[in-house]
């Protein structure tokens, strides 16, 4: 039977399986088509059925990992159509919940990376490494997870400002394993081996495909909404942008780590700063929100997070768009998969942190053969694995050779 | 480039083929005719270096409206370019045939709001599974007439509520 599904536009790459068919040739890849809307969930659809005040609880459950990227660009584009402003305390709540959330994000990816290249004792350090980041985002916003903190025209809990030393305390501790990790990764020359010169994509080209985050930095591409259109307390505060060159899988890596750096900078300053607000100050009243339009834009974990809403003076968007970063992200896969290997292929894609599923696969057509047949993602894992077990040896000889 | 520059250069560009609106000093609004659509993106794209972000789409009854979003990045503000394209048959020319980051979201907007655009290397559906039949579009809302919006249901019936005009029982009014 064919089943009609009524559903907004949505772009589900983020939280649920999608697609790749890789054309090759041998092992190399010579072509790709990916498939996405395997769980098309019609979330812009149901925000036309939330009150404004509604919505953010929506849309923090696009993604488990950007539970605050969406709905801080959610409230900026409603912001941006009130023209309001939001108390500076909040401001700085705000910052401090979205750097956490970028920390967590980046060390979870570290992990999935490390996981990737066969390098499990990664996978487990960096994943201890990112519990405390958790624990502090429970200090401040009261969650682990899906943090219910934003709001139009503030924020909905206060910080409490006696966990602040404790805070502290924390982020100097995951600055420390943060350095850590880092110089072990920059260090390895398996790693090196194994990720400088695959996957690139090359500034030029993140120009064209509109990339993104880390996926666009890492080739030079200087994008960041942070900086770029700064919202609430990123204008001030001091941080820097890192940018790489070459854009392959190990820049992208670099820009990540170091990355981290930048988020515990920002927040150390903010919590410095918020000494100086009022406690009980984080929202501003919206008494109605008017007929018109606004974009709400924020640089989430894995690159600028876009909405946009409309008004029809109603208590409810009439529209409301959601673009998330790996719509444009995962769209790059088209070129930077091509010429590499078919064990490489999986950490390419991951390379631009899209959330996998456990479902996810990978369809391979044979040019040689015509034959078609389905790596699992365990198939992947292996062939990657393999294929740093194999430089790992040669390493090792060479080592005992000279 | 400066927002005064941009728009000065797009009004001697295109004339009385856009209007322009700023809604604030960070947000700026170009409504182009159908015409000129991708002259005008490619104009922000490739003459005054904008970067390409993505597209959106709004139904109404005659028609689909249409904008893309161009922030100018080292100056902190976007540039939204905005057509209409009229129903029953909305059609555009693409800008993915230029911008190959435009390829999905004008894919989105065919799926979704059946906007046809022309020269697209690959307009094929993006999100659809592949059961799903080729002549529905989800988001598109058939309208009755100047009050009642009509959305068709997975079942193919409307839903009573909204011919009604009334808001669902159990929703925020």
């Amino acid at each position: 039977m064919v089943k009609k599904i009524p559903i907004g536009p949505f772009h589900p790459l983020l939280e649920e399986p999608e697609f790749f068919e890789l054309h090759v040739d041998g092992e190399r890849v010579v072509g790709i088509d990916i498939t996405i809307g395997w769980s098309h969930r019609g979330i812009e659809l149901l925000s036309e059925h939330k009150t404004w005040d509604q919505v953010p609880f929506l849309v923090e459950r696009i993604c488990g990992i950007c539970s605050c990227s969406h709905p801080y660009a959610y409230v900026k584009a409603v912001e941006d159509l009130c023209q309001i402003e939001v108390p500076l305390r909040a401001q700085y709540i705000r910052c401090i919940a979205a750097e956490l959330e970028r920390l967590h994000s980046h060390l979870l990816w570290t992990g999935l990376a490390g996981h990737f290249l066969g390098y499990n004792t990664v996978f487990m350090w960096t994943w201890k490494f990112r519990e405390p980041v958790l624990d502090i985002l429970e200090a401040v916003t009261g969650n682990r997870n899906h943090y219910a903190v934003m709001k139009p025209g503030g924020v909905r809990r206060d910080l409490p400002q006696e966990e602040v030393p404790n805070i502290i305390k924390m982020l100097d501790q995951v600055e420390k394993e943060n350095a850590m990790l880092t110089k072990a990764i920059l260090d390895d020359p398996v790693i090196h081996a194994r990720t400088k010169g695959v996957g690139i994509f090359n500034k030029d080209q993140c120009r064209l495909y509109g990339a993104l985050g880390p996926t666009a930095r890492s080739a030079g591409y200087d994008v960041d909404d942070r900086r770029d259109h700064p919202i609430d307390a990123y204008d001030k505060v001091s941080f820097n942008v890192i940018l790489c060159e070459h854009g392959d899988v190990f820049d992208k890596a670099v820009v990540r780590q170091l990355e981290n750096f930048e988020s515990i900078k920002i927040i150390r300053q903010c919590l410095k700063l918020i000494e100086d607000t009022k406690p009980g100050d984080i929202c501003a009243e919206i008494r109605e929100v008017p007929p018109g339009e606004g974009i709400g834009v924020y640089e989430a974990p894995r690159g600028e997070v876009l909405h946009y809403v409309r008004s029809n003076g109603g208590n409810m968007p009439m529209r409301h768009k959601v673009r998330a970063p790996s719509f444009n992200n995962i769209l790059t896969n088209e070129l930077s998969v091509l010429g590499n290997t078919i064990a490489d292929a999986g950490l390419i894609t991951a390379a631009v942190d899209p959330c996998y599923s456990c479902t996810e696969r990978i369809g391979i057509v044979d040019r040689a053969s015509g034959g078609r047949r389905v790596l699992t993602e365990a198939d992947l894992v292996r062939l990657s694995h393999e294929k740093t077990e194999a430089l790992r040896k040669r390493f090792a000889e060479g080592r005992e050779n000279g | 480039m400066e927002r005064e520059e941009v728009k000065k250069r797009i009004a001697e560009r295109f004339g009385s083929k856009v209007r322009i609106a700023e809604r604030s000093p960070k947000r700026v609004y170009v409504y182009a005719e159908n015409e000129i659509w991708t002259d005008l993106a490619r104009f922000l794209f490739d003459d005054l270096n904008a970067r390409f972000d993505t597209g959106a789409a709004v139904d109404d009854a005659n028609g689909v409206e249409v904008m893309f979003f161009f922030p100018f990045d080292r100056e902190h503000y976007f540039v939204t370019i905005k057509t209409f394209a009229a129903k029953p048959n909305p059609t555009l020319n693409s800008i993915a045939a230029y911008i190959p980051g435009a390829k999905w979201i004008e894919r989105e907007m065919f799926e979704m709001y059946e906007v046809n655009f022309l020269n697209h290397p690959d307009l094929r559906p993006v999100l659809r599974a592949d059961t799903r039949p080729g002549d529905y579009y989800p988001a598109k809302r058939e309208v009755k007439d100047d009050h009642e919006t009509v959305r068709q249901r997975d079942d193919g019936d409307a839903r009573a509520d909204e011919v009604a005009g009334k808001a669902p029982k159990g929703k925020n009014p």
